[in-house]
């Protein structure tokens, strides 16, 4: 215990356990389903959990932000729909192009959520909210309800989801997977290194301390929506090469399984605490609830409510574990503090460092 | 629903009209408290209170922030539980658990800022507490008896219209004729004169005659010494939680009242020995915020620490909001090192070398979840960079670990997240954070409220280290001796006025005081130095 204690922060035993939690249910769904333990589920869920884990990233940065982006299910229909009509027409068009067309249209949806949110002052659960049905509406009437079919769409597309860049022990490793441990590896130390990323959390943390010292607030909570929307168009990309059948629906509900990621993954809900490699857990921990739950045969509408379900529980104990965590590591601080300190006394003369 | 105003109007005249002087037996106390006392954490907030108040008495309490007047109203009128002691009413002992037991006994109080719900109208404000009677209203009958009530204090008010938008003296009254509707024998009025103007003052003075006439008790706190001699029949001093004096009006002063407020114990505090004062650093002039405070003018030298005095809310915080470009001022001038300067963000204040360490350690000082480390560099982060604009890990402890030494931050690691140090520690990890913005002028706004004696003597030492480095600092509190310690010169505001500037010499607590509460005594200070 005092190893733990010395080692590991009570954020990190939260993430620790996450881990553990999803053994556990892999152990208990590999006992209900037969076959479970193939490289077929295996795809199935890691596939399923590139997806949520793009979207999750973005949404952690706007959720350190003490914000939350609703609209990131609708920016993935609109992106995937859009870029596949795209594809459909102009099936010479570069593959790079082609993810940077859904990287940019992502930001810019982001970018109107951004604007409204940090300056037009109108909370993010609202504007979100709104736009999420706005950019749904909008693609159901642009689209005129027509679905993006595999077969129009060009053969590297289609191929994308069976590449695989390396496979262990018979597990193969998708292209579109390591896509998202990528983006996670770089988002992850992106908000440890980059003085942006401290600064999304110290605007998270304490808002007023943060204008205190003159952060631009405005400016870092606009960004926070355009790389949420962004990743969410990335996400778009990777669902269109996935499905290859992209319907005025797809996309649909993805907010819900991004927030329970990133809840679930330690993610503060009022913002300034959690990684991005905790949401990243989330998301595993999700994916493959929603495969193995579809497996069982469960219907969608359960499945969603399983995952509302696992928000509350996460941010209920949040409150309450994460407390005891920090309760239990501030006794064991408070065992090394009152050792007396070597400098007791105030260092009178001491240079300024 | 006429029943209570009646109720009332009959019951007054059980009381007659008894003055104060009338009140001297001591069978007919309405409120007392015998020993009553409270502590939160380690401070003491009251101790050992026995007090009592007479029916038809205007009892004023006087005292300094943090003297525990705001505690003894407190646990009168059940928002807080006392330690130990009773409390009797009309001569039962009572316990009072909740504000609505209060009222039920009949406890109202009012505040400062009138605790109205703006939408609702006139009258259902007045009767928005009356509970178990039946659960539909009755529109008219509520009406008339708003009417009737408003009538009796003699204030024409709509009772239709909704109370957004009436005036803070309408307001007041609003809240007068909700506690006479609730048949209220206790009337406590806390700083209820505070942004009310002469003549609403007056009317309210008139309300609060009518109503010792009708034999209501009135607990009056105001800071405002001259409206406590004018309304008062008796004035109780309080000081450090306890109860120093209970005199009538007519056997004491205002100068005698402020010597029994300030008589406080130096305790552990020495006073900072004296240190070479260097050139012009800052200087101030003619500086206001529109309806906040004006005309202040000063200069501050280079180590020179200069005390600002005051009460809370008489605008000394204010005066370094504007300085640091948060809230930036209005009118007059601002010249650093001889330089006329204008400060309008908090940034342009950094770069200027000026910082400010908030009084509000939680709200607006530390961003508690992160390290100690990432607290201090935050506002200096872009100097924490390498050449592809990743933060130096290692510099950044560096610096950490620095002031922690320096300031002997106590903690295992300074990866620790703020939240879990004491409040002293936190106080100096905000130091720390602001001492790294390399300030010329360091505003310090209550920088030992809330942490132990230890830790003030430390923070105490630490700022007299920093004014021996050459830094020009402010220092505002709300603690008299440690202003009066460890300041060179005080200055003293009172309702957003700059009132005197003492020297060191000149600074007495009872001089500072008797400023900060609006009674002029000779000799006043020069106003620059």
């Amino acid at each position: 215990m005092k190893w733990l204690q010395r080692h590991v922060r009570p954020e990190q035993v939260r993430e620790l356990s996450l881990l553990l939690l999803i053994i556990v249910a892999v152990v208990f769904f590999g006992s209900m389903i037969d076959g479970y333990y193939t490289s077929r589920t295996f795809n199935r869920i890691v596939s399923s959990v590139a997806i949520i884990t793009i979207v999750a990233v973005g949404q952690t940065l706007v959720v350190l932000t003490r914000n939350i982006d609703l609209s990131v299910g609708s920016v993935v229909g609109c992106t995937a729909y859009f870029v596949g009509t795209l594809l459909g027409r102009y099936h010479d068009l570069n593959p790079l192009l082609a993810v940077l067309t859904a990287v940019a249209l992502g930001a810019a949806l982001g970018a109107i959520n951004g604007l409204l949110v940090a300056w037009g002052r109108i909370p993010s659960i609202i504007v979100t909210l709104g736009t999420l049905a706005i950019y749904r509406g909008i693609l159901v009437d642009l689209s005129g309800a027509r679905t993006v079919t595999t077969d129009s769409l060009p053969g590297w597309l289609v191929g994308l989801p069976r590449l695989n860049l390396m496979s262990i022990g018979g597990l193969d490793l998708p292209a579109l997977f390591m896509l998202a441990v990528a983006i996670v590896l770089i988002f992850h130390l992106g908000t440890g290194y980059l003085a942006v990323g401290r600064r999304f959390y110290a605007i998270g943390s304490n808002p007023d301390a943060a204008a205190l010292i003159g952060l631009p607030i405005r400016r870092l909570v606009f960004l926070a929506f355009v790389l949420s929307g962004a990743l969410a168009g990335l996400a778009g990309f990777v669902t269109l090469a996935r499905y290859g059948n992209i319907t005025v629906e797809s996309g649909r509900g993805l907010e819900l399984a991004a927030v329970a990621a990133v809840v679930v993954g330690g993610v503060n809900i009022f913002g300034g605490s959690g990684t991005v490699l905790g949401a990243m857990l989330g998301a595993i921990m999700i994916g493959t609830l929603e495969q193995s739950l579809y497996r069982l045969q469960i219907s969608e509408f359960w499945r969603d409510a399983i995952l509302g379900l696992l928000i509350l529980l996460a941010v209920a104990s949040d409150a309450v574990i994460l407390q005891r965590l920090r309760a239990l590591w501030g006794r064991a601080d408070l065992k090394i503090v009152t050792e007396p300190p070597a400098e007791a006394t105030v260092a009178a003369g001491a240079r300024s460092p | 629903m006429t029943e209570p105003a009646l109720a009332r109007t009959k019951g007054a005249e059980q009381f007659g009209s008894s003055s104060a002087a009338a009140s001297g037996q001591s069978g007919d106390r309405i409120l007392e408290t015998r020993s009553i006392s409270k502590h939160f954490d380690a401070t003491q907030a009251l101790q050992d209170i026995s007090f009592s108040l007479y029916p038809g008495e205007v009892h004023a309490l006087l005292g300094e922030n943090g003297a525990g007047k705001s505690t003894l109203i407190k646990i009168i009128t059940g928002v807080l539980q006392p330690d130990g002691g009773e409390i009797l009413l009309a001569g039962t002992p009572v316990v009072i658990r909740s504000a609505a037991e209060a009222q039920r006994l009949g406890i109202a109080a009012i505040y400062q800022e009138p605790l109205l719900f703006p939408d609702l109208s006139v009258a259902e404000n007045i009767f928005v507490s009356h509970q178990g009677r039946g659960q539909v209203v009755g529109w008219r009958q509520m009406s008339q008896d708003a009417e009737a009530i408003l009538a009796q204090l003699g204030v024409a008010i709509d009772v239709r219209s909704p109370a957004r938008g009436l005036t803070l003296a309408a307001q007041q009254s609003v809240e007068i004729a909700k506690a006479i509707s609730l048949n209220v024998r206790v009337l406590i009025m806390d700083e209820p004169t505070a942004s009310l103007s002469a003549h609403e003052v007056a009317q309210l003075f008139g309300l609060v005659r009518d109503l010792r006439g009708q034999g209501v008790s009135i607990l009056f706190v105001s800071h405002r010494i001259e409206e406590v001699f004018e309304i008062a029949d008796k004035v109780t001093v309080f000081r450090d939680g306890r109860l120093i004096s209970t005199r009538l009006r007519s056997e004491t002063s205002p100068q005698r009242s402020i010597s029994d407020m300030v008589g406080r114990e130096m305790g552990l505090l020495k006073p900072r020995p004296r240190a070479a004062i260097g050139e012009l650093l800052l200087s101030v002039r003619g500086l206001g915020r529109e309806s906040v405070f004006e005309e202040v003018t000063f200069d501050l030298h280079r180590g020179e620490v200069l005390g600002f005095g005051g009460l809370i809310g008489a605008g000394r915080t204010d005066i370094g909001l504007a300085l640091f470009g948060i809230e930036p001022a209005t009118s007059g001038t601002i010249a650093l090192d001889g330089k006329e300067i204008t400060v309008r963000s908090p940034r342009e204040g950094m770069d200027l070398g000026i910082a400010y360490v908030s009084e509000d350690r939680r709200q607006l000082g530390l961003s508690l979840p992160m390290s100690i480390t990432a607290n201090i560099t935050l506002p200096m982060l872009h100097k924490y960079l390498d050449r592809f604009g990743l933060i130096r890990r290692g510099l950044e402890t560096e610096t950490a670990e620095a002031y922690r030494k320096r300031l002997s931050i106590r903690t295992s690691s300074v990866d620790l997240a703020v939240a879990k140090l004491s409040g002293g520690n936190q106080q100096k990890v905000m130091l720390s954070k602001w001492l790294n913005t390399k300030p010329s002028v360091l505003i310090l706004d209550e920088p030992t409220r809330g942490i132990d004696v230890g830790a003030k003597a430390e923070v105490h030492a630490i700022i007299a280290e920093l004014a021996a480095t050459g830094i020009g600092i402010i220092l505002i509190s709300s603690d008299l001796p440690e202003v009066l310690a460890m300041s060179d010169r005080v200055l003293v505001m009172r309702e957003g006025r700059q009132m005197a500037i003492f020297s060191r010499e000149e600074a007495t607590q009872e001089r500072v005081m008797t400023a900060a509460m609006g009674q002029v005594s000779a000799p006043i200070g020069e106003v620059a130095a």
